[in-house]
This record gives C-alpha cells, structure tokens and sequence, in this order.
C-alpha cells in the first residue's frame, strides 16, 4: 500500500487540489532514479495555488514565513527534478514561479529576494551565489549542501571498493557505474566544491588540470 | 430657589431647549449654598443660558450638575475679589409658596460631625441641618471677629464649646477665608451663650475645662492628622521679601503682598480637603435644602470673567425669553373684511362673494395661495421693520427658512444631485439646529485661559455633533470618517456663522481623549487622522473584517455560470480553492460593504495586516486582500489528505 512509502518520503506531499492525480504521481518519485523527473509530475503544495503567495508580504513576520515556504518549496522542486543551479532570469517562467492556471507569478526581483534569504543563516544556507562579481546572476541551490554530497560520495566508493583508484569527474558524473547515484548529472563545478570539503578533511586529492580526477585514499 | 439637577448631552454640557441660546460659558467655578460650600461642587463649568445658570461638575459631571432657572432668581449680587475670597456671584431667590414644607425632624445622626472621631480630615461647614444637638442649645447668635480683617462671622450654630477640641473643624472667615483659632470662636460662642442667659451658667464651667484642654494645643487650627508642615505652626510666617511676620494662613504678605509659598500650599490642601459634609436625613444627592429657608446660591470664580457673567446675566433677566416659552404667537392683523356684504349686491346672488369662499375647486386653492403668500409677506414685512420685533418673530422665521430649505435641497448644497445626500445636506443646513451648538468666541470670558476653555467648548461641540443621533453623521460613515471630511461636515452645519480653522479643530480634535469624551481620534500608520467612537478599537474592527471573509468561504465567487472575477471562463470555479481560502477584496469592496470612505477602508485593511490578520496579493488590477492563509492552518506538512489516509491506514484499511 503507499501509506509507509509516503510517510518515508517528505517531498510527495499531495497538493488537496489535484487530489486524484496526486497519488499516482508518487510512486515514481519515491525512489532516486537517475533520469530527472519531469516538473509536471512534481506536487506542488496548497499555498502555490494561494494568490498572496506570489506577491512579496510587507508585513515582516509574514514575510518570514512565506520566505520560509518558498525555501522548502524551492529546495523540493530542486531535487525533484534535480536541478543543481538555477538563474533567475531563465527560472521565472518555470512552473514553478509561474502558476498559469492562477496566472501568478512570482517577479524577477521577488525570485532574487527569496534566493538572497535562502543564502543567508537565517535562510539556512542552502543557496549560494554564483560569484560573478556580486550580478546575481546564477545561483547554486543546495538540495544537499556539498558537504552532505561529500559524505554520499565516500560512501559510494567505499561501498564499491574504489579507495586509492583514479576516477575523472566526468566519470563520476556522467559515468556507467554511476548513473543510478544521486549525482549524476551534477554540474562539474558543484562536483568539484564537493570535493574540495573531502580534500580539506584530507580524504581525497585532486590532480590534473585537463581531465580532473580524483583519488580517495 | 431650587438646585436641579440637569441633563447632560454626550459630550457633557447641558442640553438646551429648543428656545435656550447660550450665553456664556466659563470655567472653575465653585457652588456655594448659602455660607457654605457644597461639596462635589467646588470645580467645573459655569454655562449661563437665556433661561438658567447651569453648573457642570468636572470630576464627576453626571452626578454633580445642577442648574437654576433664571425665573426664579429676584436679584444677583456681585462680590468683587477680597483678600483670599474669589469673586461671587449670588443669586437671591424669590420668595415662593413653598412654606408648607415641614422642618425635617432631627434624624438620629444628629450628632455634630465636628466632634465624631472621624479620622478623615474633614473640615468645613457644619452640618446644615440645624437639627438638635444632644448638647444645650448652643450660642446661635453669637458672632466671632475674625483676627485679620475684623469680619464678624456667625458662629456656626452646632458648635459646641463644650466639646469642641482641636480636632473641631471650624469654618473660615467669610470675608478674607482665612480659620481663625480654636479659642476665638470658643471665646465667642462663649461670649454669646453667657449673653443668652445664666441658665447655661454650669455648662460654662464644664466647658472653661474643656477651653483649658483646648487652649494648651497650639492655637494651630488645622487638625490635620498625620500630617506634617515642616514650617512653625504657631508662629508667625516671616515673609521673604520684607521679613513681616504674617499670620501664618496668609497666601500674601500683609505688608508688601509678596506671596507665601509654603502657606499657599497649606491653602491648596485646605481647598482639597474641605468638603461639606452630607447632611443626614434623607436629601436628594445633598445638594437642596431641606430646611424651609431658601438659601441664597452662590457662584465662585476662580478664575475670573464674573463682570462679564454679570452683565449678561442681568440682560437675560431683563429680557426674560423663559417667557416666550409660553407666549402666544403674535396675533396678525386681520385682513380688512370684505366679507361683509355690500348691501346692494348680495340680495341677487349674482356674485356672491363670501358665499364662493366656501366652495372647493381651483379658485378656492389659488386664493388660499394667495392668502398664504400675503400673509408670508406681512410676517417678513413686520420682522424686517425693526430688529428687536425680528427676535421675538425669531421663531416663526426660523420655521419657514426650514420649510424652504427642505423644499429646495439644491439650493442649499452645492454640487450633489444624489437624492441621498440632497437630504443630508439640508438636514445639515438647518440653522435652528445648528445654531444651537455654536459657542462662539465672544461668548467666552477673557483670562489666560480662554483659549483653552475655546477649544474644550469647540471639542464638546464637536462629540455632540459626532454623537448626535438625529444627524447621524458617524452612523451613515460607517461608525470611522476622516477628520478632514468632518471639517467640512462641521464648517457647513455652522451655516457660515463661525467657522472654524483646521488647527483649531485638530486642536480639539486631540482633546477629546483628555475630556473622556465618547469620540477618539485615531492616526494611522500612513498619518491619516480618523475620527471613531471609542468603543471601536483595532481588534473589533479586525475580527469585523474577518468574520466577513469567512462569508467567501461559502459560496464561490462570481457563482457558478459567470464568468469568475479572473476572467477565466471557467465552468465552475476560480484556477484557486476557494473553499479554503475564501477570495480576495480590493480597498473598494470593503468600503462599500462597511460604508467607509476609500481611503479609510485602505487604512483599516493595512491595519490588519499589520496584525497579521490578512495579506495581500499585487496583481495587474491592483491590490487585494486575502484571510493571512500564508501562516494559517492549511498550510505545512501535513495536507488534509495525508492526514485522512494515514488516519484510514491506521485503522486498518
């Protein structure tokens, strides 16, 4: 029945609305398959079909919980379809800033705002700009923060015994071996921050210049 | 004369009859009853009208407001400032009918109170019962002079030397105000009961005891209780500026009239701390008399404007407009009687005139026109003739500027043609009404004070105005207008008499709060000025505001065949759930619905949201406001459904 596979998977939370479409689209998603699932299978929550929640709250400590809900809503649509860097510029007519049945949308300005919250402390730290001399641009959205894709990785390589072998990163990312991990279509700079933690911790090294890779040891 | 008590409009003045105008107001004031100082009475307003004198109580105005009429006052008599006595103003009664009145009997609390062990500092007057003391009768003819300004007072008639000590309150000179010491007034008493008789010969003896008991306090005659005055009591007072010993009582030096301050503090405390005490027996609020001699009632002024209270008030005696009241109206000249018939042509019936003016038809209409119109133009003709004849036909002109008014609402306003507010606007205009409510400047007293006693007389008009159910001014705005609205509401209701300037009105505006007046001023974030009852605060209108969202919740919006409020043509429903969250309102809508203007009804959503009670949505046709859902209950982890299967789930199913 999909009563424990839902209680084990908190992104499937069915919206009320698409009450009936909503239970079938779970199963596909509760377990990490490599292809990206497509947005249109993603649930979307109550409160993205609730105008108000396009338009920023002046009043403060409801803007802090909108922010908030946007963050979960952000960071669960990041994993659903496994969307690693995000630009405003191209995400706004995502469905996810832009309900088309509600015709809501969330404003470009409004997307860097909820971005630049995500980035802070308070935030939680789950975004992080793309340093391009402080434009805004791009960001990375941390549906796992480098140093939980650290952990993944190691884990992985001890779990197929590949301590002390040489791996490329594309290997890594695009690799055979790896295409049913979580990984896999990461963005090589992403792979490469994830890294550098396990290097700092003196756990792996990277080497080359052309054709990056890396040795756990 | 009597002492009514008398109503009080909201905004706590007296209300007036129809025929009453306003003469003068001023305020502290202080009642006095004969000698002696009624108590509850000693601060408030004094309002001096064509038919009576009315005094409003400022501490407690409900319970302490009393009036006179002028009809039944033989004279006033002014008494000009002295030493420490304010000016008065009394007034003598006329002598009425009312003899039959029996002397109460003495009730069973006759006991003087002077002498009760009281531990409350309760000074003044004795009782004004002259019920018989258990002691002898006591000197009622005795008189004391008083040391300062050789006044001779009465000796009050319970006072009893024989057990007067110092804790006997004594009352002060009529004259300066000032107490004089305990062994003079027994002195005095003593002087007058030895001169009555021999028969109270032994009481004297037992009484020398009780003066040599007395004389050994200090001759301090404020027997206060727990009280400490840090200068010497019973030495002389060295005034600062000439080193004159003064009588320690003294405000101002006898000699060079430098005040005393130390002393003037004393005086504060005894103003404070004198009041009547209630006689016993059972007397409305004990305030009137109950004895069969009518007291002469006295007005107090502290704070000046008697000579011009006086003035006025003997012009409304002289012109005695209580009168009116009852007046027949002016008979008119009888038309010259062409009723009479002409002997020559009535015999034939050909024309006959008086016979025709019984008739019905369109004749008998014009000519009743026509009689009306001619006898319109005689009542305008004699009123304009001479001014003092327009007063007293004041009343019929006044009728008719009304009837026209009413007729032709366009006239009076000046843009609207909304049936509506054509009605309003000449109910506004009605210049009895309006000229009912204006105090104007020169009704009000010279002094340091004035302004003040303006804008507080301003402010009261305003509440009155604002609360005033025949007008309904708050009511038809939605219980909240803007105050700029109500300058202009205000300025026209005044008819162009005397208007008022923005600042005075915002002046009076603010005062209400201090007054207690039922009204309040209220600001908003955005700095608009509100003018609300003070019984709306923000929470009511919140949960107003709420419960009228929670109406969205039960049936959709724009209904079910019609295009929704989107323009999406949907079936049945707008692209959100509208049975969870109900629909947005624009500034507009909530106006309409409570009644507000625009501008108030953005000012109250913003408010709310400010609570946290709503949020808002910008969308391309502008701002709408929605129930807060953002942190509401259907919002989080848990949707519904989630929680119904893993309820069914965990039944078993």
């Amino acid at each position: 029945s999909p009563a424990p596979s839902m209680a084990t998977a908190p992104t499937t939370a069915p919206s009320s609305s698409s009450s009936t479409a909503a239970i079938s689209a779970q199963t596909p998603t509760t377990t990490f398959t490599a292809t990206s699932s497509s947005p249109s299978t993603f649930p979307f929550p109550p409160h993205h079909t609730f105008p108000p929640f396009f338009t920023l709250q002046p009043n403060s400590s409801t803007r802090r919980t909108q922010l908030q809900l946007w963050t979960a809503l952000i960071l669960a649509y990041c994993r659903h379809t496994r969307t690693f860097r995000l630009a405003p510029i191209d995400a706004q007519d995502w469905p996810l800033f832009h309900n088309a049945t509600l015709r809501r949308r969330l404003a470009l300005r409004d997307i860097r705002e909820v971005l630049s919250f995500m980035a802070s402390t308070e935030g939680g730290g789950r975004a992080e700009w793309v340093s391009d001399a402080g434009k805004k641009a791009e960001c990375w959205v941390y549906w796992r923060r480098p140093e939980e894709w650290a952990g993944l990785l190691e884990g992985w390589v001890d779990a197929t015994g590949q301590r002390g072998a040489v791996l490329t990163l594309y290997e890594l990312v695009e690799g055979d071996a790896c295409r049913g991990q979580e990984w896999a279509g990461m963005d090589v700079e992403l792979l490469q921050k994830c890294l550098q933690v396990l290097v700092k911790k003196g756990k792996a090294g990277i080497f080359g210049e052309e054709q990056p890779g890396v040795k756990f040891f | 004369m009597f002492l009514r008590q008398i109503d009080l409009t909201t905004a706590l003045r007296p209300s007036l009859s129809p025929e009453e105008t306003l003469l003068f107001v001023q305020d502290a004031v202080g009642l006095y009853e004969g000698k002696f100082k009624l108590p509850n009475c000693q601060y408030g307003h004094a309002y001096l009208t064509s038919h009576r004198v009315c005094y409003v109580d400022n501490t407690e105005p409900r319970k302490y407001s009393v009036g006179i009429d002028l009809k039944d006052v033989d004279r006033p008599e002014f008494f000009a400032r002295f030493l420490k006595s304010s000016p008065k103003i009394s007034f003598h009664p006329k002598a009425n009918k009312r003899q039959s009145l029996s002397l109460r009997p003495p009730g069973p609390a006759a006991v003087p109170s002077g002498s009760s062990v009281s531990s409350s500092p309760i000074q003044g007057s004795p009782l004004r019962s002259y019920a018989a003391s258990p002691a002898p009768p006591t000197a009622r003819n005795a008189t004391w002079i008083c040391p300062i300004c050789s006044f001779s007072n009465p000796v009050p008639e319970n006072f009893d030397p024989a057990i007067a000590n110092a804790h006997t309150p004594l009352p002060s000179c009529l004259a300066c105000g000032i107490k004089p010491p305990l062994v003079h007034v027994i002195k005095a008493s003593l002087s007058g009961i030895a001169n009555r008789g021999p028969s109270l010969e032994p009481k004297t003896q037992s009484s020398s005891t009780a003066l040599g008991s007395g004389v050994n306090h200090s001759d301090t005659f404020i027997p206060r209780l727990g009280e400490v005055s840090p200068e010497p009591r019973g030495s002389a007072f060295q005034c600062p500026r000439c080193t004159f010993q003064n009588h320690p009582s003294l405000l101002a030096c006898e000699i060079c009239g430098a005040p005393l301050i130390t002393a003037a503090d004393r005086r504060l405390d005894l103003d404070t701390a004198r009041p009547r005490d209630d006689s016993p027996g059972p007397s409305l609020n004990g305030l009137h008399s109950t004895g069969d001699t009518l007291e002469v009632i006295k007005l107090s002024f502290r704070a000046g404007g008697e000579k011009i209270f006086y003035e006025r008030l003997k012009g409304a005696l002289l012109q005695r407009k209580w009168l009116l009241q009852s007046a027949p109206p002016i008979p008119k000249p009888t038309l010259a009687d062409a009723s009479t018939p002409n002997p020559s042509a009535s015999s034939d019936g050909v024309s006959p005139g008086p016979a025709q003016r019984q008739t019905l038809g369109i004749a008998s209409l014009e000519r009743r026109g026509l009689e009306q119109r001619k006898n319109n133009e005689l009542v305008i003709g004699n009123a304009f003739e001479d001014l003092e004849a327009l007063m007293t036909s004041a009343k019929e002109i006044i009728a008719l500027a009304e009837s026209f008014a009413n007729q032709n609402p366009s006239l009076s306003s000046s843009s609207t043609t909304n049936p509506s507010d054509a009605e309003a606007n000449a109910l506004l205009s009605q210049s009895a009404s309006a000229l009912g409510l204006v105090t104007t400047k020169d009704m009000l007293g010279s002094g340091s004070a004035s302004e003040n006693l303006y804008i507080s007389e301003l402010s009261r008009n305003l509440a009155e105005f604002l609360t005033d159910d025949t007008k309904g001014v708050l009511k038809r705005e939605g219980g909240i207008i803007s105050l700029v609205d109500l300058w202009a509401l205000f300025n026209r209701a005044r008819g162009g008499v005397e208007l008022v300037s923005p600042r005075d009105f915002e002046r009076a505006a603010q005062l209400w709060e201090k007054l207690g007046l039922p009204v309040r001023l209220r600001r908003f974030k955005s700095g608009l000025l509100a003018v609300q009852g003070s019984d709306r605060t923000d929470e009511k209108t919140t949960a107003t505001v709420l419960a009228w969202f929670k109406e969205f919740h039960l049936e959709p919006p724009g209904g079910y065949a019609v295009i929704d409020d989107e323009g999406f043509e949907i079936k049945s429903r707008v692209p959100w759930d509208w049975r969870l969250y109900g629909r947005g309102v624009t500034a507009q809508e909530t106006a309409e619905r409570f009644g507000w203007s625009v501008g108030v009804a953005t000012e109250e959503l913003e408010m709310c949201e400010e609570r946290g009670a709503l949020c808002r949505e910008q969308g391309i046709d502008g701002v709408k406001w929605w129930e807060n859902w953002l942190v509401g209950p259907s919002v989080g982890d848990e949707p519904e459904l989630d929680r119904i299967v893993r309820n069914l789930a965990s039944t078993g199913v």
